[in-house]
C-alpha cells in the first residue's frame, strides 16, 4: 500500500487518518450496463474453478489413493500445480493423456491402458476416476470402459490382486458446476460405491468436512478428542497434503494418513452424518441418510461462535456426550479476544467472497465481530445462499446502517466493480484472488477459502472451531491496524 | 500372466545412459502412455505460456471456468483474463453466438486493447465451432484484429503444440505487420525469452554493452507495437530454440532477418553469446565486457567451493538441457541425470554432448521415475519444475525450481545469483535436520 507522508507530530491520536494515493487515478467508469455479469456473455476474472479439481481434492484425501483423470494432461498438470501451490505437498494425480485420437475415437484406449499402466506402477488401493468435459462431451461410456480395464487387469496380474483395488468414477463435466459441487460428486459416488452395506451399527460420527484445509481438519479432529467422540473423516487430507518430511520412504511415494477403505464402508454402521459444508459434501450426507436412515447434519460449517456451538451442540446431543469444561474455556478465550479488540472490528465495513459455504460463515463470523458486511459474493451460484445470508443480515440487522449487496455467482469484476462505488471500505475477506482487489482498492485482504496461493502456513492454520475463529480474529485485527496506522509509532491496542 | 518388466516395457526406450563412446539417445517426440502421472501439460498450457505475457491485448478463453480460473495464473504474475465459461447449454447448443457477444463485451470493457486473443479450448474444439468465422465476424465489428488460438488442450502430444499454435498466431497476426520498412542498425529481437525474474533486463544490459537495442522480445516484452516492428530488427537472437526456433526461422524465410543461436545462462555460454553477436555487427570491445564478466563471476568463488563434486539432476521442458548442463558443471557439479518434458532428438544430442559418461539422459519421465531415480541415486540437488519440488524434497533432496523464482539466472550476474542460490540450497542446515546427505 502507498501512503502519503503521515505526520505524526502534533496531531492528537483520533485525528490521525490515512490518505491513501489511488492505484489507478486514469480509472475511467465503466459501462453500468456492463459491470453485472448476468448483463455479459464474457465472464472478466471468474471466481470459481471447474469440478474436476475438487474431486481430485477428495480422492487425494483417501489413503493410498490416486485420482485418475479422464481428460487432456493439463486438466491434471493445472491442478497438480494448484495444489503444489497450496499445500507445498507433491500431489499425485494420473491423467488420461487425450491426444488427438482420443478426441475423434473416444477415450476407451486410454482408460483401460491407462488403469492398467497406473496399477502396476503404482499398486493403489483406491482409484478415482475422474472425468473432464472433454470425456463428457465425447460421451465415453465410462462404466462398460471400467469393467474392460478391469478385465484386462485380471488377465494380466490375476484376479485377486484386482479385487483389491476400488475403482470409483466421479462424473464431473467441466461446464457445469465449479470445484465445489465436483467434491460434493466425490463425496456421493465413494459413499455410493463403498458404503453399501449396514451390518454393525458403531457409536462413530461421520464427518464431511467439504474443502477445508489441512488445519482445518487438525482443528475438527481436536473437538471430536474433547468431545470423547470417535469420527470418521471422509477425505481427510490432514495428513496427507500435510506431510512431515521424513526421508527416506519407499517408493512409490504415498503420504501419510487419508482416510482408509475400511473407515469409508464402516461409514453406512455410523450414529450421525456431519456434513460442515451443504454444498461440498451436502449429497453424501443425504445419501446415508436416505439409504440407512443415518441422520444428517449438513451445515453450517463451524466458523465463529454460534456456528461452533452449533456444530457442538449437534454432536452432544446425537452422542449424549456432555461439551466439556476444556472446550467452554476455548469459546471463552474466543469471546473474550472479541471483547477486547471490539474497539478495532466494531462497524468496519468489510466485503466478503469465495466458496458459498466459507463466504456464509465468514459473514456470520464478521457480523459476530460487530462488523458491517456490505458485500458478499459467492463465486459458485447456489439456490440456498441468497436464504441463508438473509436469514444473517435479519439476525444482525442492527448493524446496519444500509441494505448490503449479495452475488449470488457472477465474477470478480462485478464484484471489484461495485466495491469502487462504496464510500468506505474497510477490509476485504477473500482468497487469493482477491490479491489485485486489495491493491487496486487499497484496502487489506485477509485471506481465507480456497485458494490461497501466495502466502505460507495458511493451509496449515485453523479458522473453525473457537481457536480457529481467535487466529482469523488476530488476523483481521492486525490487518486493521496495520491500515488504520501504518506508523508503528502510534500503534498500541 | 506377464512378469513385472514386460508389464512396463512402454518405457524403456526413453531412458538411456551414455556411454563412454558414441552417445546414445533417448526415444522422444512420443506420445504420453496414458495412465502416468505426467509432468506434461495441454497445447492450452503451451499457448498460454507464451502468449500470456503480451500486455496490450484481451485474453480471451474460450471453454469452461475452470480453463479461465487456470490460465490466469501464468508465469507467476496474474492477469486480468477474460472468458465465455462455458455451461452445459453452450455445450448443447452450440457457443458461437456466445463468444461473438464476449469479444464485443470485453472490447467495451477495455477499449484501449489492440487485439483481443481468442483461446480455444478441449470444449472448444470438441463442439465444433467455427471459431475463424466467429473471430472474423467480431474483428470487423471491434475494428481490431480478433484472433483465435486454435489450442484445444487435446492438441499434440504436450504443451509443445501450444508453443507452435502462439509462434504461428504471433507470426500471422503480429510480427512484421508495421508499416516502416527500413531496418534498425542496432536492433535486434530476442526470441524465445520470457523474462523470468528479470533476465531480459541482464540480458539487455549486456547487449547494450554492445550497442545493441531489443525491439521485441518473444514474449517478455512483445507489445503489439513493438512486434509490429519486429521485422525491422538487424539479427534475431534464439534463447530457447524450443519456443524459438519456429519464429526464427519464418522470420528469416519472410523478411530474410539472420538468426542466432545462443544461450546466455553460464559464464562460457554468455561469453560466447556476446563474441557471435558481437562478430555480426562487427562490434568492438567484445572481449573487455566478457573480462568485466569474468571479474563480475569471480563473486561466485566462494559458493563454487562448497559446490566442487555434488551431482546434480536437471529436468527441463525441451531445449535448456545442453546449456544448463554446461552452466552446472561451471559450477563445480556433477550433471548426473538429464532430461525434459518434450525435448526432441537434437536437444537430446546437445545435451548429450556436454554431460560426462554414466549420466542418464530421460525423456518425459513420469512422476515415479524421477522418484525412482532420486531414491537410487540421492544428487544433492535436483532441477526442475515446481509441480516436482514437493516431490523431491520430501525425500529430502534440495530443489531449485527452474524457471527461477528468486532472482536472475542469465548473463554474468544471473550467474553468480545461480550459484549463491545452488550453495544456499545444497548447504541448507534444514537437509541435515532432516537426517539425510550425512556427507555434508
Amino acid at each position: 500500500m502507498r501512503l502519503r507522508e503521515i505526520p505524526t507530530d502534533g496531531i492528537p491520536y483520533d485525528r490521525l487518518c490515512v490518505e491513501k494515493i489511488p492505484a489507478a487515478p486514469e480509472y475511467i467508469p465503466r459501462d453500468p450496463e456492463l459491470v453485472p455479469a448476468s448483463n455479459r456473455s464474457v465472464v472478466i476474472n471468474p471466481n470459481r474453478i471447474c469440478m474436476p479439481i475438487g474431486a481430485m481434492w477428495a480422492v487425494l484425501g483417501i489413503h493410498r489413493a490416486i485420482p485418475f483423470v479422464q481428460g487432456a494432461q493439463g486438466c491434471t498438470t493445472y491442478a497438480r500445480y494448484t495444489f503444489c501451490r497450496i499445500f507445498k505437498e507433491p500431489a499425485t494425480i494420473a491423467t488420461a493423456s487425450f491426444h488427438e485420437d482420443a478426441a475423434v475415437f473416444g477415450g476407451r484406449k486410454n482408460v483401460v491402458e491407462g488403469i492398467r499402466n497406473l496399477v502396476v506402477r503404482y499398486w493403489p488401493e483406491v482409484i478415482g476416476v475422474v472425468t473432464t468435459c472433454s470425456s463428457e462431451i465425447m460421451g465415453d461410456d465410462m462404466v462398460s470402459f471400467l469393467k474392460e480395464a478391469r478385465a484386462r487387469l485380471s488377465r494380466e496380474i490375476g484376479k485377486e490382486k484386482v479385487e483389491e483395488i476400488s475403482v470409483v468414477l466421479i462424473n464431473t463435466p467441466s461446464f457445469a458446476g465449479s470445484h465445489v459441487e465436483g467434491y460434493d460428486r466425490a463425496s456421493r459416488a465413494f459413499l455410493e460405491s463403498l458404503a453399501t452395506t449396514r451390518d454393525v451399527p458403531s457409536e462413530r460420527v461421520n464427518i464431511i468436512p467439504g474443502m477445508l484445509y489441512p488445519g482445518d481438519i487438525r482443528e475438527i479432529k481436536h473437538l471430536l478428542r474433547e468431545m470423547g467422540v470417535g469420527g470418521t473423516i471422509l477425505f481427510d487430507i490432514s495428513d496427507t497434503l500435510d506431510a512431515p518430511l521424513n526421508p527416506p520412504q519407499e517408493i512409490p511415494y504415498y503420504p501419510p494418513g487419508g482416510t482408509p477403505v475400511s473407515g469409508i464402508r464402516q461409514m453406512a454402521n455410523a450414529r450421525a452424518t456431519f456434513a460442515l459444508q451443504p454444498h461440498a459434501g451436502g449429497s453424501g450426507a443425504r445419501y446415508l441418510e436416505r439409504k440407512f436412515g443415518i441422520p444428517a447434519f449438513i451445515g453450517p460449517v463451524p466458523i465463529g461462535v454460534a456456528a461452533t456451538d452449533a456444530f457442538l451442540q449437534n454432536l452432544s446431543r446425537i452422542t449424549g456426550r456432555e461439551i466439556p469444561a476444556s472446550l467452554r474455556d476455548e469459546r471463552g478465550r474466543l469471546v473474550d479476544a472479541m471483547a477486547d479488540t471490539l474497539h478495532h472490528t466494531m462497524m468496519k465495513r468489510v466485503a466478503i467472497f469465495g466458496d458459498p459455504d466459507v463466504v456464509i460463515g465468514m459473514t456470520r463470523f464478521a457480523c459476530e465481530l460487530g462488523m458491517t458486511p456490505v458485500a458478499v459474493s459467492s463465486g459458485t451460484p447456489s439456490r440456498t445462499f441468497e436464504g441463508e445470508i438473509e436469514s444473517i443480515f435479519r439476525e444482525y440487522r442492527e448493524l446496519f446502517l444500509a441494505e448490503p449487496r449479495v452475488f449470488n455467482g457472477g465474477d470478480l469484476f462485478e464484484f471489484e466493480e461495485y466495491l469502487k462505488t462504496l464510500p468506505r471500505l474497510d477490509l476485504i475477506l477473500g482468497h487469493s484472488k482477491g490479491v489485485d482487489i486489495s491493491r487496486e482498492l487499497e484496502v487489506p485482504l485477509v485471506r481465507v477459502g480456497f485458494p490461497i496461493y501466495d502466502r505460507f502456513g495458511y493451509q496449515k492454520k485453523p479458522v473453525v472451531g473457537y481457536h480457529g475463529a481467535e487466529l482469523l480474529l488476530y488476523e483481521i485485527v492486525n490487518e486493521l491496524l496495520d491500515y488504520r496506522y501504518p506508523d508503528d509509532r502510534t500503534q498500541q491496542l | 500372466m506377464l512378469d513385472a518388466e514386460k508389464l512396463l516395457s512402454d518405457r524403456w526406450r526413453h531412458v538411456v545412459t551414455k556411454g563412454d563412446g558414441t552417445a546414445v539417445l533417448p526415444e522422444c517426440g512420443r506420445p504420453t502412455v496414458p495412465g502416468l502421472v505426467s509432468e506434461r501439460a495441454c497445447a492450452f498450457y503451451g499457448a498460454r505460456w507464451m502468449l500470456a505475457a503480451i500486455p496490450d491485448v484481451i485474453h480471451l478463453v474460450h471453454g469452461p471456468a475452470g480453463c479461465a480460473y487456470f490460465g490466469s495464473i501464468v508465469r507467476r504474475k496474474s492477469y486480468r483474463v477474460f472468458s465465455t465459461q462455458l455451461e452445459e447449454r453452450d455445450i448443447v447448443f452450440g457457443a458461437g453466438e456466445k463468444l461473438y457477444r464476449a469479444v464485443l463485451e470485453a472490447v467495451a470493457t477495455d477499449p484501449g486493447a489492440r487485439a483481443v486473443l481468442v483461446y480455444a479450448t478441449c470444449s472448444a474444439g470438441l463442439i465444433g465451432d467455427d471459431l475463424d468465422g466467429i473471430c472474423k465476424r467480431a474483428a470487423r465489428a471491434v475494428g481490431r484484429p480478433v484472433v483465435p488460438v486454435n489450442s484445444p488442450g487435446f492438441c499434440g502430444y504436450s504443451q509443445a503444440a501450444g508453443h507452435d499454435i502462439a509462434a504461428g498466431v504471433l507470426l500471422e497476426h503480429f510480427i512484421g505487420t508495421g508499416k516502416a520498412q527500413e531496418p534498425i542498425a542496432n536492433g535486434v529481437n530476442l526470441l524465445g525469452e520470457f523474462d523470468v525474474m528479470g533476465d531480459l533486463r541482464e540480458i539487455e544490459r549486456l547487449l547494450q554493452q554492445l550497442g545493441l537495442r531489443i525491439l521485441c522480445a518473444f514474449s517478455g516484452k512483445a507489445a503489439t507495437t513493438a512486434m509490429a516492428d519486429a521485422h525491422r530488427a538487424r539479427l534475431n537472437i534464439v534463447h530457447c530454440r524450443r519456443t524459438g526456433q519456429r519464429l526464427a526461422d519464418a522470420m528469416q524465410e519472410r523478411f530474410g532477418t539472420p538468426q542466432l543461436k545462443v544461450s546466455f545462462f553460464g559464464f562460457e555460454e554468455t561469453a560466447s553469446a556476446l563474441r557471435s553477436i558481437g562478430k555480426f555487427f562487427g562490434s568492438a570491445g567484445v572481449e573487455e565486457i566478457v573480462e568485466r564478466g569474468r571479474r563480475e563471476v569471480e563473486g561466485a568463488a566462494p559458493f563454487l567451493k562448497k559446490l566442487a563434486g555434488k551431482r546434480v539432476a536437471l529436468f527441463f521442458g525441451a531445449s535448456r538441457m545442453g546449456t544448463m548442463a554446461r552452466a552446472f558443471a561451471e559450477l563445480g557439479m556433477e550433471v548426473v541425470m538429464i532430461g525434459s518434458q518434450f525435448g526432441c532428438l537434437e536437444d537430446y544430442r546437445d545435451a548429450g554432448a556436454r554431460v560426462r559418461a554414466g549420466t542418464v539422459l530421460i525423456d518425459d519421465p513420469p512422476e515415479k521415475e524421477l522418484e525412482e531415480f532420486i531414491r537410487k541415486h540421492m544428487p544433492h540437488l535436483f532441477v526442475g519444475g515446481t509441480k516436482e519440488k514437493y516431490l523431491a524434497t520430501k525425500l529430502g533432496v534440495p530443489f531449485l525450481v527452474f524457471p527461477q523464482e528468486t532472482s536472475c539466472f542469465a548473463g554474468f550476474r544471473g550467474f553468480v545469483n545461480l550459484a549463491r542460490e545452488v550453495a544456499g540450497l545444497v548447504g541448507a542446515p534444514v537437509w541435515r535436520l532432516a537426517g539425510r546427505l550425512p556427507e555434508i
